[in-house]
């Protein structure tokens, strides 16, 4: 016997599962149909039962069913369904099996190209001084000391490039000619970048902005 | 052309739609409502008195012509209540069983039948129906797939059905 297609909705309209259209197309369906109508109020039976009468779940029960159901370890798993936890094993394997193989297929090595902003280690680099906006030309520009045998290149830009030095110091102090240039109310950045003692870049600082504010 | 309305047994249409009319009643008004009978019979007396003036033309279903008769005459309820009121009445979710000492004792055999399950039926039941959870959250609750809550939920009913008619 073929299932009239409304008789999945009972459940969904009992529920009050349904948007307004699909619930007056349900409810001029079951005008109609006979056959779902009893359906309905056989299920409505049923469904009112369970809904009122709370004993046919055992008071004992009902928290187990809550805590079996909610156990950290069965929502976990039960993220996916065995299908499709399945599925993602199948996926996982074959990523492995990809990234294995992937390597005997290269010639060779490849080349490792760096460009100027790019770093070696993950290190990072702490301005110090200055990072908020001063009252006079700054006589100094500190930042945080990575280790020994490193070089860093500090660069002050007005918009351009104001000044680069180089020094092993954690510490430049500003030429006199470079403080001359510098004027109140400008705005200003900074930039360190740390190279090994080999020549490679090991850290870039953020570029940091700061204004020499005008004397009152 | 009135000669051509369709034949209709003003009896056995009552006796067919009348619960049809009254689950839609009961179930916009709450059954907790009392008035939900009347307005029920005021739709069937407005249903025979419009096919006997021949406002039945055959142009849609008679279930069709019944349902926009029980729909309009819901809203209209609804409103006049609303004015005397200030607010709808709130439609109860389900029906109360305990209505009448039949209804009682046929609430009572649906529990103890819920009460003879196997437990993996009952949580079905408990989640799906009482929890009101969708089907993919009790599938996810109980770790099974959402087409097994389905045929849980299904066996389990069919199982009720069976006990309730031995």
């Amino acid at each position: 016997m073929t299932e009239c297609k409304y008789e999945g909705l009972i459940d969904r309209y009992l529920l009050h599962q349904m948007g307004e259209g699909e619930r007056n197309e349900f409810e001029e369906h079951y005008f109609n149909c006979a056959s779902c109508f009893a359906k309905m109020v056989e299920r409505d039976e049923i469904v009112g039962v369970l809904k009122r009468e709370k004993s046919v779940f055992a008071a004992e029960e009902r928290p187990a069913i809550e805590a079996r159901t909610t156990a950290l370890h069965e929502r976990v798993f039960a993220f996916f369904t065995p299908k499709q936890w399945a599925l993602a094993g199948a996926a996982a394997a074959l990523l492995i099996a990809v990234l294995t193989m992937t390597p005997l297929f290269r010639n060779g090595h490849s080349e490792f190209v760096m460009n100027g902003e790019e770093t070696v280690r993950g290190s990072s680099l702490t301005l110090i001084s200055p990072v908020i906006d001063i009252n006079a030309v700054p006589a100094y520009f500190e930042w945080k000391k990575l280790g020994d045998d490193v070089e860093y290149q500090v660069s002050i830009y007005n918009g351009d490039l104001l000044w680069k030095t180089s020094t092993k110091d954690n510490t430049v102090s500003l030429p006199e000619d470079i403080k001359s240039r510098m004027i109140a109310g400008q705005r200003y950045s900074w930039q360190v970048k740390a190279f090994s003692k080999e020549g490679t870049l090991i850290a870039v600082s953020s570029r940091v902005q700061f204004t020499v504010n005008p004397a009152n | 052309m009135t000669d051509t309305q369709p034949e209709i047994d003003l009896d056995e249409l009552v006796l067919k739609y009348r619960p049809v009319v009254s689950f839609r009643v009961r179930k916009a008004l709450g059954g907790a409502t009392p008035d939900w009978e009347d307005v029920a019979d005021e739709i069937i007396t407005q249903v025979i008195e419009k096919i006997k003036n021949g406002e039945f033309r055959g142009e849609s279903s008679i279930g069709t012509f019944i349902y926009t008769i029980t729909s309009r005459r819901i809203v209209d309820h609804i409103r006049q209540k609303t004015k005397v009121l200030r607010h709808a009445p709130e439609p109860s979710a389900f029906p109360d069983p305990h209505e009448t000492v039949e209804n009682r004792e046929r609430a009572e055999q649906i529990a103890n039948a819920v009460k003879g399950l196997k437990p993996k039926f009952r949580e079905v039941l408990y989640l799906y129906y009482y929890k009101e959870m969708p089907r993919e959250e009790v599938a996810r609750r109980l770790g099974i797939p959402p087409r097994r809550v389905s045929e849980r939920v299904n066996y389990a009913l069919k199982l009720i059905k069976k006990d309730l008619k031995k």
